[in-house]
Formats: structure tokens, C-alpha cells, sequence
């Protein structure tokens, strides 16, 4: 109420404005000065950018903006953008991973060419993602992910030098152009079956269309676009290629804010556009998602307990994690009233994730940093050199594997409490069967830091401070959000509520 | 009757008038190969190397940016055709003109950042430079 009476309505989408000015400023900056290599400045003006996005999602969350209790979701530019909880939630995730990885790079960056580029592409990119999780025609989905997907491409193959990057940076494009075609594909074939791009006009033409067979194709191919983004199966090859030859914090923001992303806008399409409600009964595709749920969370996690390369393994492991963040659309039914609760601890999982797993990837950027090798036994005995940082990573691989004094526990828990809830318990014990597993070789990483003599001589002899800032900002995020979560599982549940209502 | 057997019938013709031209050519022309046939047709030149070869990557530069105004103009077209009839109706200059130059600003911004940054500059590949000096020599 607060602010619907105080701004106006265009400003909602302040977040992701401001994400837009900071990398149109960020590019002004480098067109006065080409040539200058001034980190500091470009690091600061992203960090003020993403904090000041996440001043404005915190701020219009706390303040209701678009919430139920203020009249719904606040819809913009003839229904093509929707400004709600929703929304504005992973809006918040997003700039805090954007924060955390701009701070990172600072160090991580030192001495290399084009920086200017490098954080105008992220801020791009996190546009991208919040005017993804703001979406509310499949129009503005694709082309928001194509915005959020461009850059990433770029991003990914930044160490123009380094065969692995450049590498992992075709292979990225390659598959994503892919299944960008198949995406665009799908939504070609729903408006065929239905005549309209905006959700709930779908939703309505689907209810009873005679199109079963064409609208149906068009929700697979389309999930199968949400399945790259969120690097599940069946698209989820990119990943550990994308992830090992990125540079360390560019692989932190895919994993974690990127497929985050791709989350906030299949929730919308698959709540919105494909309701379970209105979807004609040939259209199953909670199945289709309980498949993609158990098989990406199995794949993901037995393909990660084999891995000798810790950052390949986090990869992995990151895709075990998309494949519980699945279980908010498997453990669906129409009309059940826990289906707000099941998706909205999705939704939180996915902001816990955002800290843990940022802060792991960026703790793989501080030992790229001092150049110490990426097997899980060049991190024998790092306990000793580097006590902080390494008790920082304890506690991500511990909140990753959902051990109980974490933040990763709580989340996972709501989760797993929502699908037996819904009454899906068997994917909820295929989940806790999978964090199991996957204590083991998280806790791999931990043995050899603690508890592993060292094998060599470490050389390190710098303590990068903006690395170490990031880490322990993501770190002191999983922590604080032990006593915080709460209002954070509600704030979330909230506002999947209002999706199905 | 089915207006598909129309069509189907065009495409009958039209399939075959060409495959019928090429067997009665080959019935009636004397077969007289030679070297100068099966070359390569260059416009009278000599063909000389193979076509895997490097191009400058500022064509591809150019060529972006070209795409980019190009887009840009595309857009530019049906707002100057309901800009004044927009106006006449009542829309105020701001929904009518800012959103455009805001548009504009943002290329701006991106064209200047690439043109500082060497994007329309010609550099000259050091590969070409010293072939152009065998030749003169």
C-alpha cells in the first residue's frame, strides 16, 4: 500500500532498471577511458549497482509491492512484464549473487585485459535474469533469457587465451543455441494451439482447446528450454564443460544466479500460462517434471561422488541441486492447497543455494587465484594456510550436503517436509537418498582441507581481499540465514501462493 | 474438385521441365570434355587457392554493427508513422517521444563505447601487409 500510493507503478521494476543503468554506466566509463585498467572503480560501480538493486527488491518486499495484501502483481507494458513476489524475490537473489561475484572478481581479475566489458556483461546478464523472473508473455521470456544467455556465452569464454575457456564457451553456445531453437520452437507451437503469448490468455485458450496434440508438443519443447537454463536433464551437458574452463566467479553467477533464473520463469509459465487447472488432461507435465526431477537429481549427484576435479565435481553437484529445486513443479496437483507451500521452498532452496554455492565456487576462484591446482588432493591441508577461508568452505560444503546446523538443511527440509506434504513422499526420500550421497563427496573436500597432510609446498603468499570479502559475505549469508529463515520461508511461500491463486 | 490436385499438378510440371530440358540436352550435345569445363568459374579470373581462408575479423565488426542499425531503423519506421497521429489523439510527448530517445540513448551509448574502444577502426592484418610487399617486389 505503502508504495503503490507513493511511486509509480513503472518504478516497480526498479531492480532490474537499476542492474541496466549500472552496465550502461559501467560501459560510459570505459568509452572515456579505453585503455584504463582502474579495477577499483569498475568493481565499485557494480557492487553499488547490484547492492542498490537489492536495497530496492528488499525494500519493495518488505513493503508489499505487488503483493496480495497491496492488490496483486502490478503488470506493466500491456501485460508483457508482471512486477509480484515472485518476482521481486529472486530479483533479490539475483543482485545478491551479482554483488558477491563483482566483489570476487576484483582479485580475480587483477592484471587481465577488458574489465570494463567483463562487469557491463554481468550486469547484462543479471538484467537478463530479473527481467526473466518478471515475465509474463512467452515473447518476453525468450527474449529476456536470450538477454540473460548472451552475455553468458561471452563471459564464459572471457580468458580469450585459455584453450579450456574458450572451449567451454563454444560448447556452451552450441548447446544453448540449440535449445534456444527448440524454446522458441515450443512457444511457436503453443500461440499455433492458442493464439496468444500473454500467460493467462494461454492458460484460458488451453482450457478446452481442440489443439491437444500441438499445445502439448509446445509445453515439452518449452520445458526443454527451461531444462538448458536450469542445466537439468536433458540439457545439462553444458554444464560441467561450462563450469570448469569459466573463470571461477563467471561459473559462481551461471550456477547459481543463471539457473535461478531459469527457475523464477518456468514457475510463472508452468503456474500461469500451463495451470494445472486449465491445462486439458492429455498435458501431463507434473510427470514429466517427477521424471526430470528424480533422473537430473540421481545423474547429477553419482556423476559428481566420481569426479577427481573439485570443480567439476561442484558442477555436478549443481546439477544434483537443480534437480531438487525440480521437486517445486513435480510435487504438484491441481487444486491442492500445499502447492504454494512446495514451490515456495523451491524458491527459498534456490536463495540458500545462491550463498552456498556462490561462496563455493568463489572459494575455487581464491585457490585458481594462488594457482594450487583443481584435484581434490592440491587441497591437502589448505586447512592450515588459509584456517579462514577454509572453515568458509567447510561450511558451504556442509550446507550443500543439508547437514542440520546450515542454512542448506532448512531449505532442503521445507522441501522435502512440502513434497511429503503434497503426497509425493517418494520424491522426497529419492531426495534425501540423493543429499546422502552427496555428503560424500562434499565432505571429500573437507577431509582433504582438515585432515589430509599437505602433499606440497603451498605458495601462497597473497591474501586477495575482495575474494576473501566474497567469500565470507556468501558465507556469513548461509549462516544468517539459520536464524532468518523463517520469514524467509514465508516471505517465498507467500508469494508461490499467490501464483496458484 | 480438390484444389490440392492443382498444386500437386504444378508441382509435377515444374519438377519436371527441368529434368526434361537436362535429358534431351544430354541426348542431343556432342561430349567433348576438357580442362577449361571442369575449372572453377571466376569471373574470367585464373582460380587460385582454396576458399578456407582468414578473413579480416573487422568485417565481422562491421557487419554487427551494421545489424545493429539496422534493427534500430526498423524500429525507428512505425513510430514516425504513428508518432503525429499519436499526438493528435492525445498521448503526451512523453509516452510518445521519450520512450524512443531513451532507445536511441542506449545505442548511443553502445556505439560510442565501441567506437572508443577500436571497433571502426581498419587495422590491417600484418598477413596482408606482407603479401601486398611481395607482390610489389
Amino acid at each position: 500500500m505503502l508504495l503503490q500510493s507513493q511511486l509509480p507503478n513503472s518504478l516497480a521494476l526498479a531492480p532490474v532498471l537499476v542492474l541496466a543503468l549500472t552496465a550502461l554506466l559501467l560501459l560510459v566509463v570505459d568509452s572515456i577511458d579505453p585503455d584504463s585498467t582502474n579495477s577499483a572503480a569498475l568493481a565499485g560501480i557494480s557492487v553499488v549497482g547490484a547492492l542498490t538493486s537489492l536495497g530496492f527488491a528488499g525494500w519493495f518486499l518488505s513493503a508489499g509491492t505487488g503483493q496480495v495484501s497491496t492488490g496483486g502483481g502490478i503488470s506493466l507494458y500491456g501485460e508483457a512484464l508482471v512486477v509480484d513476489g515472485m518476482a521481486l524475490f529472486f530479483m533479490a537473489i539475483f543482485a545478491s549473487v551479482t554483488a558477491m561475484v563483482a566483489i570476487g572478481s576484483y582479485d580475480y581479475l587483477r592484471g587481465k585485459p577488458h574489465q570494463a566489458e567483463f562487469y557491463t556483461l554481468v550486469m547484462f546478464a543479471a538484467t537478463g535474469m530479473g527481467l526473466m523472473a518478471a515475465a509474463n508473455s512467452l515473447a518476453t521470456a525468450f527474449v529476456a533469457l536470450e538477454l540473460a544467455s548472451l552475455p553468458s556465452y561471452a563471459l564464459v569464454a572471457f580468458l580469450k587465451k585459455n584453450r579450456g575457456s574458450v572451449e567451454a564457451g563454444l560448447k556452451y553456445f552450441l548447446i544453448g543455441a540449440v535449445s534456444s531453437a527448440v524454446f522458441v520452437f515450443g512457444i511457436s507451437l503453443v500461440y499455433a494451439a492458442t493464439g496468444s503469448m500473454v500467460f493467462s490468455d494461454v492458460a484460458e485458450a488451453l482450457n478446452g482447446t481442440e489443439f491437444v496434440g500441438v499445445a502439448g508438443l509446445g509445453v515439452l519443447m518449452i520445458a526443454g528450454g527451461f531444462a538448458f537454463k536450469t542445466a537439468s536433464v536433458p540439457f545439462h551437458f553444458w554444464a560441467p564443460e561450462a563450469y570448469e574452463g569459466a573463470p571461477a566467479p563467471i561459473s559462481a553467477f551461471l550456477s547459481s544466479a543463471s539457473k535461478a533464473a531459469g527457475f523464477a520463469v518456468a514457475f510463472r509459465v508452468f503456474t500461469e500460462a500451463f495451470a494445472l487447472s486449465a491445462i486439458p488432461a492429455g498435458i501431463d507435465w507434473v510427470l514429466l517434471f517427477q521424471i526430470l526431477a528424480v533422473v537430473t537429481m540421481t545423474l547429477g549427484n553419482f556423476a559428481a561422488a566420481t569426479q577427481e576435479n573439485v570443480k567439476r565435481m561442484l558442477a555436478y553437484s549443481s546439477i544434483g541441486h537443480a534437480g531438487y529445486a525440480l521437486i517445486g513443479l513435480a510435487a504438484l496437483s491441481a487444486g491442492s492447497a500445499q502447492n504454494g507451500n512446495v514451490m515456495g521452498a523451491s524458491m527459498a532452496h534456490l536463495l540458500v543455494y545462491g550463498f552456498m554455492n556462490t561462496g563455493a565456487f568463489l572459494f575455487i576462484a581464491l585457490t585458481e587465484h594462488w594457482d594450487i591446482g583443481r584435484r581434490f588432493e592440491d587441497f591437502n591441508g589448505l586447512g592450515s594456510q588459509a584456517p579462514v577461508a577454509c572453515a568458509a568452505m567447510t561450511v558451504f560444503m556442509f550446507s550443500l550436503a543439508g547437514l542440520p546446523p546450515f542454512g542448506g538443511f532448512f531449505s532442503k527440509y521445507f522441501l522435502f517436509a512440502g513434497a511429503i506434504g503434497a503426497g509425493f513422499w517418494w520424491l522426497a526420500a529419492v531426495g534425501a537418498v540423493n543429499s546422502a550421497l552427496s555428503l560424500f563427496y562434499y565432505s571429500r573436500v573437507v577431509k582433504a582441507i582438515w585432515i589430509e597432510d599437505p602433499s606440497g609446498e603451498f605458495q601462497i603468499t597473497s591474501k586477495p581481499i575482495g575474494l576473501y570479502a566474497a567469500v565470507m559475505i556468501a558465507a556469513l549469508g548461509t549462516l544468517v540465514l539459520l536464524p532468518g529463515f523463517g520469514p524467509v520461508i514465508e516471505m517465498a511461500q507467500t508469494a508461490a501462493t499467490a501464483l496458484f491463486a | 474438385m480438390n484444389p490440392w490436385i492443382a498444386i500437386g499438378a504444378l508441382g509435377v510440371v515444374s519438377i519436371g521441365i527441368p529434368l526434361g530440358m537436362m535429358a534431351v540436352s544430354a541426348l542431343l550435345r556432342p561430349s567433348v570434355p576438357e580442362q577449361g569445363k571442369s575449372a572453377i568459374y571466376e569471373s574470367g579470373e585464373i582460380p587460385t587457392g582454396t576458399a578456407r581462408l582468414q578473413f579480416n575479423i573487422q568485417y565481422y565488426m562491421v557487419a554487427l554493427l551494421f545489424v545493429i542499425f539496422d534493427i534500430e531503423t526498423v524500429l525507428i519506421f512505425p513510430w514516425t508513422v504513428i508518432y503525429r497521429s499519436a499526438l493528435e489523439q492525445g498521448a503526451s510527448l512523453t509516452e510518445v517521444l521519450l520512450p524512443m530517445l531513451v532507445f536511441i540513448g542506449i545505442l548511443v551509448v553502445g556505439l560510442v563505447w565501441a567506437w572508443r574502444n577500436g571497433a571502426v577502426e581498419w587495422v590491417k592484418s600484418p598477413l596482408a601487409e606482407s603479401r601486398k610487399t611481395e607482390r610489389q617486389t
